[in-house]
């Protein structure tokens, strides 16, 4: 039992740290912040064809074009029309190549940056094989409400897999 | 090593006077090695930078020993002066004299303790062997492996990897200079100053064996330049593997520096070169003076000579000081090893003779500065954002609706402006493709020896501009046909003569603008391609059943296909069945195309065309529902909004269009993509004819809404493996607009088609 403990608080300790925490429909999300290059205003996306449906399409960010993921499609969610809280959160990912490569994700709205510590995170549990956990990092209760903490280098580099999986 | 320490931590703290110190004894060496005897040419110089030397010498306090040689090299350069002209023992003995300025100061910024300059030696030395260069002769130290210190030292290993590049380029190219005309001095100077600085440069960042190599080749060359030492192929290709030996030393220290087995230790054997440069040496000192009495001198000079030596080269000798033979041993142990040495050389050095060619170009110093190329990048990026910036101005519907003759002024000033630094800024990224071809000399010379024929490349149009990744990228495919045409092009001298040509092989590497197009050509006047043999092979390979009804230039692209080989056998430089589809991958990746043209028996000529960037094209801009689309201008052959009579189904699938008679499948770019297109009949949208491989096809989009330049960027990796996107760019309005890849759509339709056929 205190083995099991043990490795919770090592695995968490390292999880500990700031976080952006944004919504999608009614669940609650982290990404750490050091991951996160900017947010912008939802714009224009240039759709891109052939790819699939939660590929919205690339952005011109000052003269980069990066890709643009809905994070609600990705994640199964019902889409819904943008308002004007949609917002681009801007990532920058390693991806399995080894290069770093910049990502925009659209989310309903953005909350707060906020410090996570080690004892409010908790290891993901298992969901029983109902859906695939690879890209969490863990769970955290905040002031009540969980927030799922998003391992944002394996969301994306899925994606590059999987649009090349499509292809 | 704490009082070491120490030193260190001095002589970080004085680092402006510390590289001041270096590079005033860099002047001087410099000087001196140019100085010639008998002449007072440097003279001055060498004065004033000794006055330098002295003041630098005075605010850093220096140590005694160095303080001591200083008044030394001041006595004798007075001593000089009286003379009035430099003379043949004063410059030897100044020039070992700025060589132990150069070990001790080095030795100083590492912290360790200075030999003392032993004068003495140096003049008897001199005195006894006037003839003999003072580092003739040198101990044959153990191979050391180079250990770099990355933590203290990585920018200057980085500064000195990067320089080491243009050093290495102008030694080859220099030396094939030479190889063509022995005598040009301009050439031998400057092969000789960038062994010279490789010689500096590694003695300050303690580089043991590169500059012991460095050392011994400066010295071959410096015979060269007294004229005491012909040039002929032995030397050629001495020089030229000491240049290939500092490229390997370099480029394992670039590995490191990248960040690959950092720390571990770099051996590279350099003795045997070494010691087959000294022979060399040894034996065109013995040539020039064939009296009797120097041949014993020369023998007895390490003995007498030994302590100098020790001194100079133990000094900067770091960690692997110790492993240093003691000079005594060393002297005798050097000596005896240079003679079957010196056998084995001569006999390697083969007897090729060099040919001569009058037209030796001079390199001219053209003033340029080296900038990072990412800074370029983004500068031409960031240029582009201007010129996008710029038409959103000028298209901003507030300010049209200004009347000021002012504003319109001041808005064409802009745009003239902005359009200007926009062609300068593309221009930057284009550099002549002259460094790649002169690489390719190097590589017909090697494998003209290698293949035992005789082979000459014939260069022209090698101040053609290119855009800089496009040079870069086309040295694989060159290297890969120019292999191709020496080794299975060209046949051997026998069968040449036989067939009536002359014995020696031509190749021609030619570049020039046509169109809008850059064209690289590589022709060879050999043997041809063996219509037969292709076709006899592709069908063994099962590439086609048979060639009935192929052209000739058909029969010949097969040569394309991947693991297609004709050559009988594998050799050590081709014909391993890989080149030529690699080939034609790498040219179409830079969006260009390559013919081949062959006459059997006459030789065959490969055209490759190139676009001129591949930063920039034409395009068409295409709009289908709500989205635009980018098409190549150049893919374009015309376009037309048909009749419904042109536009004929078959089967109820596919459809056709009667192009003046032509018949071109029509490919549906909405239905393709998923699009709600405004025009689902193509008689009320528009049919774009494209064109690729000499196929055409037909496509539909709902509208054309423009020509542009656009500035290409790529989609990243998300979309890397896009079927029909070739990439995509920022339109006037700021969106992202995306590049049809036109070769894609083409191959789309006709992959079905063929395999129906």
């Amino acid at each position: 039992m205190t083995e099991v403990n043990e490795t919770t608080t090592s695995t968490t300790r390292t999880l500990a740290g700031k976080y952006l925490t944004f919504v999608l429909g009614r669940e609650s999300y982290g990404i750490q912040v050091l991951k996160i290059r900017e947010i912008i205003r939802f714009t224009d996306i240039t759709a891109v064809p052939q790819m699939p449906h939660h590929v919205k399409g690339v952005i011109n960010l000052r003269g980069k074009i990066i890709p643009v993921i809905d994070l609600r499609a990705k994640f199964g969610l019902n889409s819904t029309e943008t308002t004007e809280r949609t917002c681009i959160v801007v990532v920058q990912v390693a991806l399995a190549s080894g290069v770093t490569s910049q990502t925009g994700l659209i989310v309903d709205a953005v909350e707060e940056v906020t410090n996570i510590a080690a004892g409010d995170i908790e290891e993901t549990p298992d969901f029983g094989g109902a859906f695939d956990t690879e890209c969490l990092l863990g769970m955290a209760k905040i002031k009540g409400v969980v927030k799922t903490l998003l391992d944002i280098d394996r969301v994306v580099a899925a994606e590059t897999a999987s649009a090349l999986m499509h292809v | 090593m704490d009082s070491g320490l120490g030193t260190q931590l001095m002589a970080c703290q004085d680092a402006p006077d510390y590289a001041a110190l270096c590079s005033i004894i860099e002047k001087l060496a410099l000087e001196l090695v140019l100085a010639e005897p008998g002449k007072d040419n440097g003279l001055l110089p060498v004065n004033s930078l000794l006055g330098d030397l002295e003041e630098v010498a005075r605010r850093m306090e220096v140590p005694e020993a160095l303080g001591a040689a200083i008044r030394k090299g001041r006595e004798w350069v007075d001593a000089l002066f009286g003379a009035g002209n430099f003379e043949e023992s004063t410059l030897s003995r100044l020039r070992s004299w700025v060589e132990w300025m150069q070990a001790a100061v080095s030795a100083l910024h590492n912290g360790q303790a200075i030999t003392p300059l032993i004068a003495e030696a140096a003049e008897s030395s001199t005195a006894t062997a006037p003839s003999a260069a003072p580092q003739a002769v040198e101990e044959v130290a153990p191979e050391e492996p180079i250990v770099l210190n990355l933590e203290n030292d990585g920018e200057l290993l980085r500064e000195f990897t990067n320089e080491s590049h243009e050093h290495l380029q102008n030694i080859e190219l220099g030396v094939l200079t030479l190889e063509e005309n022995p005598t040009d001095m301009a050439t031998l100077n400057s092969i000789f100053r960038a062994f010279h600085t490789f010689k500096g440069g590694s003695g300050f960042l303690n580089l043991r064996p590169i500059n012991r190599l460095a050392h011994e080749l400066e010295s071959l060359l410096d015979l060269a330049r007294q004229q005491k030492l012909a040039i002929d192929s032995q030397v050629i290709n001495l020089i030229l593997s000491g240049g290939d030996t500092l490229k390997r030393f370099v480029s394992e220290m670039e590995a490191q520096l990248g960040g690959q087995g950092g720390g571990s230790p770099i051996s590279i054997s350099i003795n045997d070169l070494l010691a087959r440069v000294r022979a060399v040496v040894q034996q065109s000192q013995s040539r020039l003076t064939p009296a009797p009495v120097v041949a014993p001198t020369l023998v007895a000079t390490p003995v007498s000579h030994a302590p100098e030596a020790g001194g100079t080269q133990e000094a900067p000798g770091g960690t692997a000081g110790h492993q240093d033979a003691t000079p005594g041993s060393s002297g005798t142990a050097g000596a005896p090893e240079c003679p079957p040495a010196a056998a084995n050389a001569a006999a390697a050095g083969g007897s090729e003779s060099p040919s001569k060619n009058g037209n030796v170009r001079v390199h001219s110093g053209a003033t340029s500065v080296k900038v990072d190329t990412l800074k370029l990048d983004s500068l031409v990026d960031l240029v582009g954002e201007m010129v996008i910036a710029q038409s959103m101005v000028m298209q901003d519907t507030d300010l049209l609706g200004i009347q000021s003759q002012q504003l319109s002024r001041n808005l064409a000033q802009l745009g003239r402006i902005t359009k200007e630094l926009q062609r300068v800024a593309m221009s930057l990224r284009m550099v002549p493709i002259r460094s790649t071809f002169q690489k390719m000399t190097r590589l017909v010379r090697d494998l003209s020896v290698k293949a035992g024929k005789h082979v000459e490349l014939h260069l022209s149009g090698e101040e053609t501009e290119l855009d800089r990744t496009i040079v870069e990228e086309i040295s694989d495919p060159l290297v890969h046909m120019i292999r191709n045409a020496v080794d299975h092009g060209i046949e051997p001298a026998e069968k040449r003569m036989a067939a009536g040509k002359s014995p020696h092989g031509l190749v021609h590497l030619r570049a020039f603008h046509q169109g809008g197009n850059i064209v690289v050509e590589v022709e060879d006047d050999g043997g041809g391609l063996n219509r037969d043999r292709i076709v006899a092979k592709a069908v063994e390979k099962g590439l086609i059943t048979s060639a009935a009804n192929m052209s000739d230039s058909d029969v010949f692209n097969l040569i394309f296909a991947p693991g297609f080989s004709t050559a009988e056998k594998v050799t050590d430089i081709s014909g391993r069945g890989v080149g030529m589809d690699v080939v034609r991958r790498n040219i179409e990746k830079l969006r260009g195309k390559v013919e081949i043209q062959s006459t059997l028996g006459k030789g065959s000529r490969f055209t490759i065309f190139l676009p001129l960037t591949l930063a920039i094209i034409d395009g068409m801009i295409v709009g289908i529902g709500t989205q635009r689309y980018i098409v190549p201008t150049l893919a374009v052959r015309e376009s037309f909004r048909p009749t419904a009579d042109m536009v004929s189904s078959v089967q109820g699938r596919s459809e056709v269009v009667n192009v003046r008679g032509r018949l071109l499948p029509l490919l549906r770019l909405h239905s393709l993509f998923g699009i709600n297109a405004r025009a689902a009949d193509p008689t009320e949208g528009i049919v774009i004819v494209v064109e690729s491989d000499r196929e055409s096809r037909c496509v539909l989009v709902d509208d054309l809404l423009g020509k542009q330049e656009v500035v290409i960027k790529s989609l990243g990796e998300t979309f890397k493996r896009s079927p029909a996107l070739a990439g995509a760019a920022i339109l006037g309005d700021g969106r992202v607009g995306l590049i049809l890849d036109v070769d894609a759509l083409v191959g789309q339709r006709t992959a079905p088609l063929s395999m129906a056929a």
